[in-house]
């Protein structure tokens, strides 16, 4: 039996990119992006009456923003909400209509003439850090505090912000927050280092149709349910890194020998830390002075 | 020797358990039952319900074993029977011959809704009857519910200022906790004196199962009180409820609830109610088992629930108690001894002879011990353990050096005349394996009482042959 004392937090994070889903939604007429949100809405629902001291937070991310989309800073629980009658648990009925207003509120506000389709990975798991990290300060002593972040993402990799994304990843470790990540239709290499970093599950779906129970499946159990669970084994972990020069992801390349910088190709001054290497030239000077002596 | 009762609050799948089918099934009719069931689940068991609750098939037993890992195989076990004794899922018989597991679809309908909604209300909303003039804020209802819920706490240690109704005296009676003479006032049992160390989230819930006891000998309907207390568990702090639509014997109930404090109704008969802090922790209270020690140290900090930390427990055997409530002095001074007391503050002192006292009054060392570590100071909460070692150490020593005499009741044999009838008589025993305790010396035995007649009989016809 798990102790009641536990506070489990669970942030879901989800990719509203409305190119994508534009797109998704003509290729695949079944799956759009009100299936998707009613799927994560079981699953917040499901983790919320597991166990009283559950607490959800749920991120969207739209083009380089983040906006919370439950709890919401407009909203305090003494706020009148009529219950929507139909025998669900209020609580649930409350932070549902919440949710569905505030993700109405945002589509409308997005603007339309932003068509950057880069999503910025870092800045929402960064939100959801700093998230976990209110919610801790918050605990009383002796309580125990378990967190993980999920991540729905259907967009590809942005290796623009590999730096900070590896960065947040490494502070997610540091603060033992585990990382799941639920892709929806290719992989990401970058989810897959955070995942494996952080100790979460990485997933990409086969059947998106079935995403619900996906979710609940996979997702929902906490890290101490898991050990018991038999559930997909780890993928092959891409690992490779972006360098800094020009954002490829690369397999071999040059390391600055003082900052640890990634180049994919050789320049004699690190971009980033600015030493200059003298390695080829010293070899040079000395073939020379060989030289010399034989001729002498 | 006074036999020491040790009071039993199970929790609610232990009660579940008891009930008969029938009215299990008929709990399960109401989502609020189901949210409330399914939250005491094993965890593995929330996980199994929740793979299972769109399913319409049944799943083959041996899909659901592949579940979890070889290791954790005595989880899934044990997850299994508590699913199948709550009769949340049964097996079916699938097509090929295999055994399959399939959810009680009463269970499962009613679990959706309360998931997902699609059903009928729990209860008429308080929203038809307009906004309250009246309508109480969150601090005013827990203060409400914690006066009242004080008034019986201290009609149980015996205050004069502290009446309760004919109903909740002869409830009270009923539970055991306390004790009435006709012609005299009712006097504290040593379960009362448990009952009063515990922290208020078991108080409550060990009171409810006793009042769910005696219930149906007032004519209620014990699935419509359960229906209706779980769905005040879930109900939201600082709402109003519509009385509407509830039949005359939850009514009466509903006016039990309010003098327990865990609802307000301005008038009797008002028309609307608020369910109060207490109402809605009572299903925290559900799982905090007063023997396991890590339980509820949260739960005592609930804000609202009066008891958030005040004792401070020095090595030194001191305990500093910041309050100026009577009854938590009193309950203070159950183990203790009382040195010097301040406006705000009393100083007490832990002695071996006030913990013995305490332990022949039927409270256990583990009972102090929770008693303390849940009404702990902040300050003191924030060290890890929460009360020094020494203190918790000694005081289970002191229950210990209690439990070093063992009673076991015998008859007396002595006063044999050779050496020879002793022996012979004391094989005997021996050989019928009644024999309790011996001195050849004194030539002195005991015999447990079945077999006495047995070694009376041998002993008999040994003299009548000789």
């Amino acid at each position: 039996m798990e102790s009641e004392d536990e506070i489990n937090i669970l942030v879901i994070v989800i990719d509203v990119n409305p190119i994508w889903w534009g797109q998704q939604a003509q290729r695949e007429p079944k799956f759009t992006l009100s299936k998707c949100l009613d799927a994560v809405m079981v699953l917040a629902n499901s983790h919320m009456v597991m166990a009283r001291t559950n607490k959800l937070a749920i991120i969207a991310s739209l083009y380089q923003e983040s906006h919370f989309l439950y709890p919401s800073k407009n909203w305090k629980s003494g706020d009148d909400i009529a219950s929507s009658g139909d025998g669900k648990y209020e609580l649930l009925s409350v932070a549902n209509d919440l949710f569905a207003e505030q993700i109405k509120k945002l589509i409308d506000r997005s603007k339309p003439f932003l068509v950057n389709n880069n999503l910025q990975t870092a800045i929402f798991i960064n939100f959801s850090l700093s998230d976990i990290n209110r919610v801790s300060k918050e605990v009383d002593a002796g309580q125990d505090m378990k967190s993980r972040i999920l991540v729905i993402k259907a967009a590809e990799d942005c290796t623009l912000q590999y730096m900070n994304f590896m960065n947040v990843v490494f502070a997610a470790q540091k603060k033992n927050v585990l990382m799941d990540a639920c892709m929806l239709d290719i992989d990401s290499g970058l989810l897959q280092q955070a995942c494996d970093i952080t100790g979460g599950l990485y997933l990409k779906i086969p059947q998106k149709i079935a995403l619900a129970q996906y979710l609940l499946w996979v997702f929902l159990p906490d890290a101490d349910q898991r050990s018991h669970l038999l559930l997909p084994p780890p993928v092959h972990v891409d690992y490779r890194a972006a360098c800094f020069c020009h954002r490829n992801l690369i397999e071999i390349g040059y390391v600055c020998s003082v900052c640890l910088s990634i180049f994919c190709n050789f320049s004699p001054i690190c971009t980033t830390c600015e030493t200059a290497f003298k390695m080829p030239l010293p070899q040079m000077a000395k073939t020379k002075k060989k030289k010399v002596k034989t001729v002498n | 020797m006074k036999l020491r009762v040790q009071l039993q609050c199970k929790n609610l799948h232990e009660y579940l358990k008891e009930l008969s089918p029938e009215i299990l099934d008929r709990l399960y009719n109401h989502p609020a039952t189901c949210l409330a069931v399914y939250r005491e689940l094993p965890s593995l068991g929330k996980n199994y319900v929740m793979r299972m609750l769109f399913l319409d098939h049944p799943l083959p037993q041996a899909a659901v074993a592949l579940w979890v890992k070889k290791d954790s195989q005595k989880d899934h076990d044990q997850c299994v029977s508590v699913l199948t004794g709550l009769r949340l899922w049964h097996s079916q018989q699938l097509q090929g011959g295999l055994q399959g597991f399939v959810l009680n679809p009463v269970f499962k309908d009613n679990l959706r809704i309360a998931l997902l909604g699609g059903g009928k209300s729990w209860a008429d909303e308080g929203s038809s009857l307009g906004p309250d003039r009246h309508a109480r804020d969150v601090e005013s209802l827990d203060r409400y519910a914690m006066e009242r819920w004080e008034v019986i706490l201290h009609f149980m240690v015996g205050s004069p200022s502290a009446a309760v109704s004919q109903d909740l005296a002869q409830l009270l009676n009923q539970a055991g906790l306390m004790r009435s003479e006709p012609g005299e006032a009712p006097c504290i049992t040593s379960a009362g004196f448990q009952f009063l160390l515990l922290d208020t989230a078991s108080q409550l819930w060990y009171f409810t199962l006793q009042y769910l006891k005696t219930a149906q000998s007032r004519g209620m309907d014990l699935v419509e009180i359960l229906s209706f207390l779980f769905q005040l568990s879930f109900s939201t702090l600082g709402r109003d409820y519509s009385v509407e639509g509830m039949s005359e014997s939850l009514l009466t109930f509903l006016q039990h609830l309010r003098e327990f404090g865990l609802v307000f109704q301005r008038k009797r008969k008002s028309r609307r109610y608020y369910p109060t802090r207490l109402a809605i922790t009572l299903a925290a209270g559900i799982t905090a088992n007063p023997s396991s020690g890590s339980a509820s140290s949260a739960l005592g900090a609930t804000p609202g629930t009066g008891d958030t930390g005040f004792i401070v427990v020095e090595t030194n055997y001191r305990v500093y108690a910041y309050t100026n409530s009577e009854l938590q002095i009193a309950l203070v001074a159950l183990f203790s001894e009382m040195l010097y007391r301040f406006p705000n503050v009393v100083v007490a002192q832990v002695t071996r002879e006030s913990v013995q006292q305490a332990i022949a009054n039927g409270i256990t060392a583990q009972q102090i011990i929770h008693f303390l570590r849940t009404r702990a100071h902040p300050v003191m909460v924030k060290q890890t353990p929460a009360l020094p070692p020494t203190i918790t150490d000694q005081i289970r020593l002191w229950e210990l050096e209690k439990d070093r005499l063992q009673f076991t009741e015998g008859v007396l044999y002595n006063q044999f005349l050779s050496q020879a009838d002793f022996e012979v008589l004391r094989d005997r025993a021996q050989g019928l394996g009644v024999l309790v305790w011996q001195n050849p010396a004194h030539r002195v035995m005991v015999v447990s009482p079945h077999g006495h007649s047995e070694v009376k009989r041998f002993w008999k016809r040994q003299k009548s042959h000789t």
